[in-house]
């Protein structure tokens, strides 16, 4: 699903990346850890055609995001892609169910439906009950599986976590990675989580570091 | 709050200096303009009030006359009236230089009696004093101000030629009067000689009187208001100045509340800046509050912040408006482009304790903005404002019944009389008006967005569900918008209307095919009834009407007429809009139309007899209607050339209105008008060319006008401007995110110019409404009672339809210009940003 070859990217003098290959299979969930400033969060705006890249392709579903033009990148993520952040994101103008409905919204699916995808995703992470609340008032767990909804609503081909459970407790950590999991997995999407913590590592497939420009995989996540 | 906190939240709060640096600049902007149009016109009323002291001297009194004079014969009673010391005729009158390049005001006196009042009257020869130089002006001589020798470019010794009706007087200039040179510039010439060569034998202006030592002052002044006739005034020497104070009131009045309304809005930038401050601090605050910090501190922190911008912005504006007055000075004089002043000296005179009380209000508009701020923080919800990193402004709601008193308040307002001669009552109208209206603002948005339909698009949607989320920022944008447009269509209304009524006015007032004026500049020069009938030989010529004015004080206070007298055809009565509500004049008595202002300023009626000195004879005058009089401000009395002629005996005329033979061009028969009086230095104009110079002098009059509105336009749109960028940046984790979930840029962008422009509409529709009525106050009322016009209310709907369009598109580019920084790369990534 994901094929990255020969990635390479630099700020300044300060290599990145170089010469990184990833693969990741649909319903697969991949952890990528490193220190800070290893480059995990470039590598995921990499993926997600935020960025460019120096060198080197990266191939998703068939796609070659790496050579999109911004329009390109933004209709492919539109359709393609789910992300999950550490502070949630949540827009605070909508209610739940609307933020989780946002993906549904930018992809014009009528009301009805949207409405439909949008129960039925709350759902799937637990919390149908909340969807007519405001996001000021969920906790931090509630408002972190209202965002997995939300990244996964529109049946992506790609999930994107960045430290998806920094501003949680363990235990809604543990929670939330298990629901990112179980998404990924139903969706039948390659899914990508980075994180600085080999706990939250231990969740995801496969377990990879990423040190000195390249990926390698850690014996036990 | 200890000293140390302050300078520590002092120093967060001006941290972004751009947006600082555009508040105080508003503020200076303000103050300036206030400040630049007081000091211009502070200016001006000094020269006139000093020139009035020099060449007044010692006297305590006036016997001020008609521009036309008044029989001398009163003179001998005035100056036997016991308790009157001195008594000094005066033939003052405005003659043209014999190249008509300028005029000179020459003053007629008795040198032994005027010296005794202004001993600089009489120039002393070289190494004589003042008491033994006294040797009597004769019929050739004259003697000149310093600046009279530089006006007229001349040199003692010079023979100064002068206009006299349609020929020239030369008058040897023997001597400089340097004393006098307060004065202006003024040419002394024996009272005698200046009768007779200016044509105004028996003729005097007026009497300067100094009272007897121990004298009762209100006792003489009683008994030489009883024994002069109408139209010659008992005044003090300070009244010229005082009256030219009192016509230029209005104007001045009017420019100075423009300025303030450039201050009002430079306020709502502050309001604007801090309200964004306080919503990008609201963590903070709330932090500080959670620490300890009360209620009051904060709202003291933030009336800080508030007279910080004001000081600087005051103490900017003062001197920038110092500046700029002497600059204007400089370059257009002392009118400002209205025409009421001509003053040379062009001396800066500022009045200090008007430009401390302008530089205050822009201090207290400034803390009064930033109090509105405080009071919405004091509501803070620390708990909540901890958690959530909303952007919304903390404006302040209003239950409805206040916006609808504040306009039922206006409403009866606008009903009220002037007071002191200023449309105090129109004013206080037009603020509550708009205070109302921006007070509406708030509860129209929940009205509007509470019945909005449901948008299916995503931008549409966003752009809904964006400005739904954030009352606090739509209203002040929208009341923003709601008053720059508001002030921009009441202007555009009232200048519309009045320019209109002005060229309608003027296509009926000017029936002639050519006409002439004897005096071009001063009031030295006149047509005789051998110049007339000349003219009225020449084959050119096919009827010549003869134009006669004067000017007179009339009332308590003293207050100018103008009286004009010339035939009187149904076509001339209906050039002018004349109403006959009065009926016909009564037996023995003329019948005469008066203007707005002559009803206004005297108090007269359709049907009041009156009594004015034509031509220095008292003359029973009816009036049997009113007339639209666009060309002054004071009262005007418009009566038939043969009721003027038979009561005055004077047949004299100023200007001629020709009516040329078929074919005869207008240039062809100015030569020959030219051929028949040779002496004379004539000014020609066509129809055309004065309804075209007037419609320039009135443009010029509203430059001032527009550039004032245009600063306080300009000031609005950098508020909003602003307060878009604010908000953008504010929002760029969320745009960072639509940008993640597979928004485009442009798309983004799209997301900010549809928010811009509904903000816009809403704005631009209820302002137009604002505007509407404002206009109608402003022409009705305020024009009206400023100006004593009548004027027809007209609707530029096209400019209108633009100014809208113009609106909406500005408020769209604005918020798309504004976000373009929210949306870049770095702002893309700013979701990985936790602050």
């Amino acid at each position: 699903m994901i094929e990255v070859r020969g990635l390479s990217k630099s700020f300044g003098s300060a290599v990145l990346m170089m010469d990184l290959a990833l693969d990741v299979a649909a319903g697969e969930l991949v952890a990528i850890v490193g220190e800070s400033g290893a480059g995990k969060s470039t590598l995921l705006n990499l993926l997600a055609a935020l960025d460019r890249p120096d060198g080197g392709t990266i191939r998703i579903d068939g796609v070659e995001v790496s050579a999109l033009d911004d329009d390109g990148a933004a209709r492919w993520r539109r359709v393609r892609a789910g992300f999950v952040f550490q502070a949630f994101h949540l827009l605070p103008y909508l209610d739940v169910e609307q933020n989780v409905a946002l993906p549904l919204l930018l992809n014009r699916v009528a009301a009805g439906e949207r409405r439909e995808r949008a129960h039925s995703a709350l759902a799937s992470v637990g919390i149908a009950n909340l969807a007519s609340r405001t996001v000021a008032s969920l906790s931090g767990g509630e408002a972190q599986r209202v965002a997995i909804a939300r990244a996964v609503v529109h049946a992506p081909r790609v999930v994107l976590a960045d430290e998806p459970t920094g501003n949680l407790d363990e235990a809604n950590a543990q929670q939330a990675l298990a629901v990112l999991r179980e998404a990924v997995k139903r969706e039948g999407a390659a899914g990508v989580l980075v994180t600085h913590s080999r706990i939250a590592a231990r969740s995801a497939d496969r377990a990879l570091l990423l040190t000195g420009g390249r990926l390698e995989a850690l014996a036990q996540p | 709050m200890n000293a140390a906190l302050l300078r520590a939240l002092l120093a967060g709060s001006f941290a972004n200096r751009w947006r600082a640096l555009l508040a105080v600049t508003c503020i200076a902007l303000g103050v300036a303009l206030a400040g630049a149009v007081h000091t211009i016109h502070s200016s001006a009323l000094d020269e006139i009030g000093r020139a009035a002291r020099t060449l007044a001297g010692t006297a305590d009194l006036e016997l001020q006359g008609p521009r036309n004079g008044f029989d001398d014969a009163l003179f001998a009673p005035v100056a036997r009236v016991v308790g009157v010391s001195v008594a000094s005729p005066v033939l003052d009158l405005e003659a043209t230089l014999a190249d008509g390049t300028g005029t000179l005001r020459v003053l007629g006196i008795d040198p032994f009696r005027a010296a005794r009042l202004q001993a600089g009257f009489v120039a002393p020869p070289a190494g004589a004093s003042v008491a033994t130089s006294a040797e009597p002006l004769d019929a050739a001589r004259a003697f000149l101000t310093p600046l009279a020798l530089a006006k007229s470019g001349m040199k003692v010794g010079d023979d100064l030629g002068l206009r006299a009706g349609s020929s020239v007087v030369r008058l040897r200039i023997a001597g400089a009067l340097p004393a006098l040179d307060d004065g202006g510039a003024v040419a002394v010439v024996d009272i005698a000689a200046a009768q007779q060569a200016f044509g105004r034998v028996g003729s005097i202006s007026r009497i300067d009187i100094r009272l007897a030592p121990g004298a009762n002052a209100a006792a003489v002044r009683e008994a030489l208001a009883a024994m002069v006739p109408p139209g010659v005034a008992v005044i003090t020497p300070d009244a010229d100045s005082r009256l030219s104070a009192s016509l230029t009131r209005a104007y001045r009045v009017n420019l100075t509340a423009l300025a303030l309304v450039a201050l009002a809005t430079g306020a709502f930038l502050v309001f604007a800046t801090m309200a964004l401050q306080a919503a990008r601090r609201r963590g903070e605050f709330a932090l500080l509050r959670a620490l300890g910090l009360e209620r009051r501190d904060v709202a003291l922190f933030v009336a800080a912040e508030g007279a910080i911008l004001g000081a600087v912005g005051s103490l900017l504006g003062t001197v920038l408006g110092l500046a700029a007055a002497d600059l204007m000075l400089h370059r257009f004089g002392y009118d400002l482009g209205a025409g009421f002043f001509a003053g040379a000296g062009q001396v800066l005179a500022p009045d200090l304790l008007a430009l401390g009380a302008i530089a205050s209000l822009g201090i207290a508009t400034s803390v009064a903005a930033s109090l509105a701020v405080a009071k919405s923080l004091a509501r803070l919800d620390v708990a909540q404002a901890l958690r959530d990193r909303t952007a919304d402004l903390p404006v302040a709601g209003v239950p409805i019944a206040i916006p609808l008193a504040l306009l039922a308040i206006a409403g009866v307002l606008a009903t009220l009389p002037s007071i002191a001669q200023l449309p105090l009552g129109g004013y206080a109208a037009i603020a509550m008006g708009l205070g109302s209206a921006v007070l509406l603002v708030a509860p129209l948005m929940r009205a509007l967005l509470a019945h909005a339909p449901r948008m299916e698009h995503p931008v549409t949607f966003l752009a809904l569900a964006q400005v739904r989320s954030l009352p606090g920022h739509l209203t002040a944008t929208v009341a923003g918008v709601v008053v720059s447009v508001a002030l921009a269509t009441s202007m555009g209304v009232m200048v519309h209307s009045f320019r209109l009524s002005l060229d309608a006015w003027l296509d009926g007032v000017l029936g002639a095919d050519l006409y002439v004026r004897s005096s071009p500049l001063g009031d030295s020069g006149f047509f005789s009834p051998g110049d007339v009938a000349r003219i009225a030989r020449l084959p050119e010529v096919a009827a010549v009407e003869s134009l006669r004015y004067d000017r007179m004080l009339l009332g308590d206070p003293p207050t100018p007429v103008t009286v004009i007298a010339r035939p009187l055809w149904k076509r001339v009565l209906n050039g002018f809009q004349a109403q006959p509500s009065g009926g016909p004049a009564k037996e023995g008595a003329i019948g005469a139309w008066i203007s707005a202002a002559a009803v206004d300023l005297q108090g007269w009626k359709a049907g009041d007899e009156i009594t004015l000195p034509l031509a220095g004879r008292p003359t029973r005058i009816q009036i049997v209607g009113t007339f639209r009089d666009y060309a002054r401000t004071w009262g005007a009395v418009l009566i038939d050339q043969a009721d003027y002629r038979r009561a005055s005996g004077d047949e004299r005329a100023n200007d001629l209105a020709l009516r040329l033979r078929e074919g005869v061009a207008t240039a062809k028969a100015a030569d020959a008008v030219r051929r028949a009086l040779p002496e004379a230095r004539l000014a020609f104009d066509d129809p055309g060319e004065i309804h075209q110079r007037s419609l320039l002098l009135f443009d010029r009059t509203f430059a001032v006008t527009w550039a004032l509105e245009a600063v306080a336009a300009l000031i609005a749109l950098a508020g909003l401007t602003s307060s878009f960028a604010a908000l953008a940046w504010s929002r760029r984790r969320e745009f960072g995110v639509l940008r993640h979930l597979g928004l485009a840029r442009r798309d983004v962008l799209s997301l900010l110019a549809v928010e811009g422009a509904a903000t816009g509409a809403l704005g631009a529709l209820i302002g137009l409404a604002s505007g509407a009525a404002v206009s109608a106050v402003l022409v009705h009322v305020v024009n009206r009672q400023s100006f004593h016009w009548d004027i027809e209310l007209h609707w530029p709907w096209a400019a209108l339809a633009s100014l809208v369009g113009a609106t909406i598109a500005l408020c769209s580019i604005g918020a798309t210009l504004a976000g373009r920084a929210a949306i870049s790369r770095e702002a893309v990534f700013a979701v990985k940003d936790d602050a």
